[in-house]
C-alpha cells in the first residue's frame, strides 16, 4: 500500500505541475463546491460539538480543580486538551465521517462508472479534475473548521466558567496565560495535514477499485479506517515535534 | 476559436505526419490470438462501421483508437502517430483531437447534461467563459439537449444521455470521432440523426467516423460509407 500511495502522491504532484490556466478554471469551481460542502455545511456541526465539548471539560475542571485550589491550571487544560489536542481530532473526524466518507464513494463510483477512462478520454487528467480540488479542498476546510472549533471551544469554556461563578477577565487571563503563538501555527499545520490526510487517503482507496459496485463500501472503509490511523499517529508526532 | 494546445515534441510530429489517413489498424490482434490479425484503414471524412457479434474484437476498436489500452501486436496509428507509443502526458493533449463515445455514454454523473458538454470545452482551449458558453449553448442546440440541459445524466432518458455524450464527443470539432455501439437503445430515427450530426464538422465539412455496432441499422445505411464486418477479430467483409 505504501508504494502505490506513494506513486499516488506523486501523480498528484505532477498533474499539479502541468496544471495550465484553463485546467486552473475547471479545478476551481469543483475546488469551490468541495469547500462548499466540507467546509460550509459542517459548520453548524463542529460549532455545536465544540461548544458540547468545552462545556462539559470546563465544567467538570472547574469542579475538580476548585477542590484542590488549583483554579489557574483551567487555562492549560482548556489549551492543551481542548485546543492542541482534542479540537483538532474532533474536527478531522468529523471531516472524515462527512467528507471522507463522500470522496472516498465518489471516487469508486467514478471508477466503476467509467467516468476515469471518460475523462482520459476526453484529455482531462482525472488528478487534476478529481484528485487535487479534493485535496485543497479538504486542506482549507480542516484548517478552517479547526479555526472555528477553537472560536466556539473558547466561548463555550467561557459560558461554563460564568455559570461557576468565574468572570470573563478572570477566564481571559487565565486562558491567554497559556496559549502562545504556537499553538496557532500548530492548529494550522494539523490543519493541513489531517485535511491532506483525508483526501489522500480516501481518494486513493477510492480510485483504487477495480472489480465493481461491490468494491465501493470496502473502498469506503479502508479510506476512512487508514485516515483515522493517520490522524492519529499524526497527533502523536505532533506532539513529539512540539514537546 | 484557439486549437487544444500540445507539447513541442507532439506538435513536432503531428507537422511531421501530415496528411496521414485518421485511423489506421495494422496487424493488431484483437483477441490476443496472434493467427487472427486485424487490418482497417479509414480515410479522412469516412464514416466507417465495424460490425460483430459478442466476443468478435470490436469491443477493443475504440479502446486501440484512443490509445486506452495499447494492442497486443501490430499498430493503432491515429492521424499517422502510433498511439500507444505516446507518453500519458502527451496522450491526454493528443486525445483532445479526438472525439470519443465510450459503450454506455461515459457522463459525469454530478454533473448537468449541459456542464458534461462543457467540460473539455472548458478544460482544454483557452476560450472566454462567453466564448465557451456560447460554444456550448450552439452544441445544446444542435443536439436538441435545450429542454434537458439542466438534467443530470440520472434523470435523462438513455436517447437523452446519448445525444449528450455525443455533442460532448464533438465538442472540440474533432476530425475524427470513435462511437462505441451509440445505437443500442435508439430508434431508428435518432440513431440516423445522432450519426447525422456527429459526422459533420463545424465548417460543413465531414470527420472520419468510426463507429461500432452488432448490425447494420438500416436508417444509418445511407450515412455510412463503408462496414466491415469483424469475426473472431479478423475483418471478414464488406458488410454494407
Amino acid at each position: 500500500m505504501v508504494g502505490g500511495l506513494a506513486r499516488f502522491v506523486l501523480r498528484a504532484v505532477r498533474a499539479a505541475a502541468r496544471l495550465t490556466r484553463a485546467g486552473r478554471w475547471v479545478m476551481l469551481r469543483v475546488l469551490i463546491n468541495q469547500i462548499r460542502f466540507t467546509a460550509l455545511q459542517a459548520i453548524a456541526l463542529v460549532g455545536f460539538l465544540a461548544a458540547i465539548l468545552a462545556f462539559l471539560v470546563i465544567s467538570q475542571s472547574i469542579r475538580q480543580l476548585g477542590r484542590f485550589g488549583a483554579i489557574d491550571n483551567l487555562g492549560t487544560i482548556m489549551v492543551v486538551a481542548v485546543i492542541r489536542e482534542l479540537g483538532p481530532l474532533l474536527t478531522a473526524l468529523i471531516v472524515v465521517s462527512r467528507s471522507g466518507t463522500a470522496i472516498a464513494a465518489e471516487m469508486a463510483t467514478n471508477r466503476v462508472m467509467g467516468e476515469v477512462t471518460a475523462l482520459e478520454a476526453m484529455g482531462i487528467d482525472p488528478y487534476i479534475y478529481l484528485v487535487l480540488p479534493r485535496m485543497l479542498g479538504a486542506i482549507v476546510s480542516v484548517a478552517t473548521l479547526m479555526v472555528v472549533f477553537d472560536a466556539v471551544a473558547l466561548t463555550s469554556g467561557f459560558v461554563a466558567a460564568a455559570t461557576s461563578g468565574m468572570s470573563l477577565n478572570r477566564y481571559t487571563g487565565i486562558v491567554l496565560k497559556t496559549l502562545s503563538a504556537g499553538d496557532v501555527w500548530l492548529t494550522l499545520a494539523k490543519g493541513i495535514f489531517f485535511g491532506a490526510a483525508v483526501a489522500l487517503f480516501c481518494s486513493y482507496h477510492g480510485l483504487a477499485v477495480k472489480a465493481g459496485p461491490t468494491e465501493i463500501p470496502q473502498a469506503v472503509t479502508r479510506g476512512v479506517v487508514a485516515t483515522i490511523v493517520a490522524i492519529f499517529v499524526m497527533s502523536a508526532v505532533f506532539v513529539v515535534i512540539a514537546s | 476559436m484557439t486549437a487544444p494546445r500540445g507539447s513541442s515534441v507532439l506538435t513536432a510530429e503531428l507537422a511531421r505526419v501530415a496528411g496521414a489517413p485518421p485511423l489506421v489498424y495494422r496487424d493488431v490482434a484483437l483477441l490476443g490470438r496472434p493467427d487472427r490479425r486485424f487490418d482497417l484503414v479509414i480515410g479522412a471524412g469516412e464514416v466507417v462501421v465495424a460490425i460483430g457479434d459478442e466476443n468478435s474484437g470490436i469491443e477493443v476498436l475504440g479502446k486501440l483508437a484512443m490509445g486506452l489500452v495499447p494492442p497486443a501486436s501490430g499498430t493503432v496509428e491515429v492521424f499517422g502517430l502510433p498511439i500507444a507509443e505516446l507518453s500519458y502526458y502527451d496522450l491526454l493533449v493528443f486525445r483532445r483531437r479526438l472525439g470519443y463515445l465510450p459503450q454506455g455514454d461515459g457522463l459525469l454523473q454530478n454533473l448537468s447534461l449541459r456542464d458534461n458538454v462543457a467540460l473539455p470545452v472548458r478544460f482544454a482551449t483557452d476560450h472566454r467563459l462567453r466564448e465557451v458558453d456560447a460554444k456550448v449553448t450552439q452544441l445544446v442546440e444542435d443536439f436538441r439537449l435545450r429542454a434537458i440541459a439542466g438534467l443530470r445524466p440520472a434523470q435523462a432518458n438513455e436517447e437523452d444521455r446519448r445525444r449528450a455524450a455525443a455533442a460532448r464527443a464533438v465538442a472540440l470539432d474533432p476530425k475524427l470521432v470513435v462511437l462505441e455501439l451509440p445505437f443500442v437503445g435508439l430508434t431508428g430515427r435518432a440513431a440516423q440523426d445522432l450519426l447525422d450530426r456527429v459526422s459533420r464538422t463545424e465548417d460543413g465539412g465531414r470527420r472520419a467516423v468510426l463507429l461500432t455496432s452488432r448490425e447494420l441499422t438500416p436508417s444509418v445505411r445511407g450515412l455510412v460509407t463503408r462496414a466491415v464486418k469483424v469475426v473472431d477479430g479478423v475483418a471478414a467483409e464488406d458488410a454494407k
